[in-house]
């Protein structure tokens, strides 16, 4: 397919980028371009400049700060998480769902800032970071910068907190408790019917204390009520079972060519106890 | 910082350097192809999902219809027409010939593209690294089984898969 005339440019600093992205209101962020160029292929768009941000170093770096944050630029690629040696230690999760990410070709070109930011609801990163507790890191023009927590980052389908003319600059995220571990489970139906990720810690056989957020929403959405119910409950398929049985309560899932929402309504609850098993039992895929 | 609708680049295309001057919305695949007459990579879906316009770009595999022409600039790019460039085929080229991974060929430069850079990065996959490997790559006539094997032959490894 033939894209629409486009104008492009490619700035060397995040400086320029917020410069060239300001400088009209359907100026898009370029990154991987492993979402974007179908979206322009579709012409689903109206953009009539191109801010190629995919070489920006100041976008690539992946840090680990002295209380165990991490930090994760924008700009790195899928492949570069798989194969960072910052991720052997927690939130290990972050690597594994990195490497597991559609296929060798998307992951060298796509980024983790362009997977949040475009926020397709299937996308596999967004309740990753909802349940890591992470904080997005956005940068405007005239040096403005915020800071979003992940649970205030999806505001709907397709769409997040980042402004016209801002840009995501990076990622950090907590160091994980002692003694919680990730639980990350997917249902890979097309591109993907249902998924869960559970960060759950555990004090003798019981689950002390639980998160529980779903995916494949119109937004990552954290079930506080089953999260309540699993804390005291003991590791076991049943128990973690019961007190999963609502996590589809209240929510509306969408229909498309992969699943309808009555379906993906009755996997919910399955990946969501796989994913509260996986993470009370260390692992981290269930 | 220039911007503009119509970019110059210069970048390296299977060993040679290339200059060219390319619409800021031409697809990577269409220059290949219309061009500059590289019609080894091919287009199949459209969509970044059939991998059947995998090239190297700066030595990792990507797919060609979800670039930019103008993101090649500066860049190092190889084709499949980079591997018999002397007229020998490679080894996976010859497990190919030899394991009859090819039927009616459309996937195959893409396969072969994905299979020479997995071999480079893990000389003697298992058969599910194979797989994991060629995840990116689809073979409508569904021959996974004979390139799986010739993968694995060219690794110098027979499988039963």
């Amino acid at each position: 397919m033939i894209l629409a005339p486009v104008e492009y440019c490619r700035p060397d600093t995040v400086d320029e980028a917020l410069e060239a992205l300001n400088s009209s209101p359907d100026a898009r962020a370029l990154a991987g371009g492993q979402s974007l160029i179908n979206v322009l292929k579709m012409r689903a768009a109206a953009v009539d400049l191109l801010v190629d941000i995919s070489r920006l170093e100041e976008l690539k770096g992946i840090v680990r700060h002295d209380d165990g944050t991490l930090e994760i630029g924008a700009g790195v690629t899928y492949a570069e998480l798989a194969e960072s040696d910052l991720l052997g230690g927690d939130p290990r999760a972050i690597a594994e769902v990195a490497a597991d990410t559609v296929d060798p070709q998307v992951r060298h070109r796509g980024t983790i800032g362009g997977n949040v930011c475009h926020a397709d609801p299937i996308n596999n990163f967004p309740p990753l970071m909802v349940a890591l507790g992470a904080t997005m890191h956005v940068v405007g023009p005239d040096g403005a910068a915020r800071d979003i927590p992940a649970e205030e980052f999806f505001t709907g389908f397709f769409t997040t907190a980042v402004e016209d003319g801002e840009l995501l600059k990076s990622i950090t995220v907590p160091a994980l408790a002692d003694g919680t571990a990730v639980g990350y489970v997917d249902l890979e139906i097309g591109e993907a019917a249902a998924r869960a990720v559970a960060v759950v810690r555990t004090e003798d056989d019981q689950i002390a204390e639980a998160k529980l957020v779903i995916g494949c929403l119109p937004v990552p959405t954290r079930r506080p009520e089953v999260e309540a119910a699993l804390v005291g409950t003991a590791v076991t398929e049943a128990a973690v079972a019961e007190a999963t049985a609502a996590a589809a309560d209240g929510v509306e899932p969408l229909s498309d060519a992969d699943a309808t929402a009555e379906y993906r309504k009755a996997v919910i609850p399955v990946v969501a106890k796989r994913a509260v098993l996986a993470a009370a039992k260390g692992g981290h895929r269930g | 910082m220039d911007r503009s609708d119509t970019f110059d680049i210069e970048f390296t295309l299977n060993g040679e350097a290339v200059a060219a001057t390319v619409p800021a919305r031409r697809l990577l695949i269409h220059f290949l192809r219309d061009d500059l007459d590289l019609t080894g990579p091919k287009i199949g879906c459209d969509t970044g999902h059939c991998g059947a316009c995998t090239v190297l770009y700066n030595g990792r595999t990507i797919k060609s219809c979800m670039m930019l022409a103008v993101q090649a600039d500066g860049a190092t790019i190889e084709t499949v027409e980079a591997l018999a460039a002397d007229g020998e085929m490679t080894p996976v080229q010859q497990a190919f010939h030899e394991h009859h991974a090819l039927q009616c060929g459309y996937c195959t430069s893409g396969m072969v593209m994905s299979a020479t850079y997995l071999l480079e990065k893990n000389p003697s996959p298992s058969p599910e690294e194979i797989r994991e490997g060629l995840r990116g790559n689809l073979c409508r006539c569904t021959g996974y089984v004979n390139i799986v094997e010739a993968v694995a032959a060219a690794a110098g490894k027979e499988t039963s898969a």
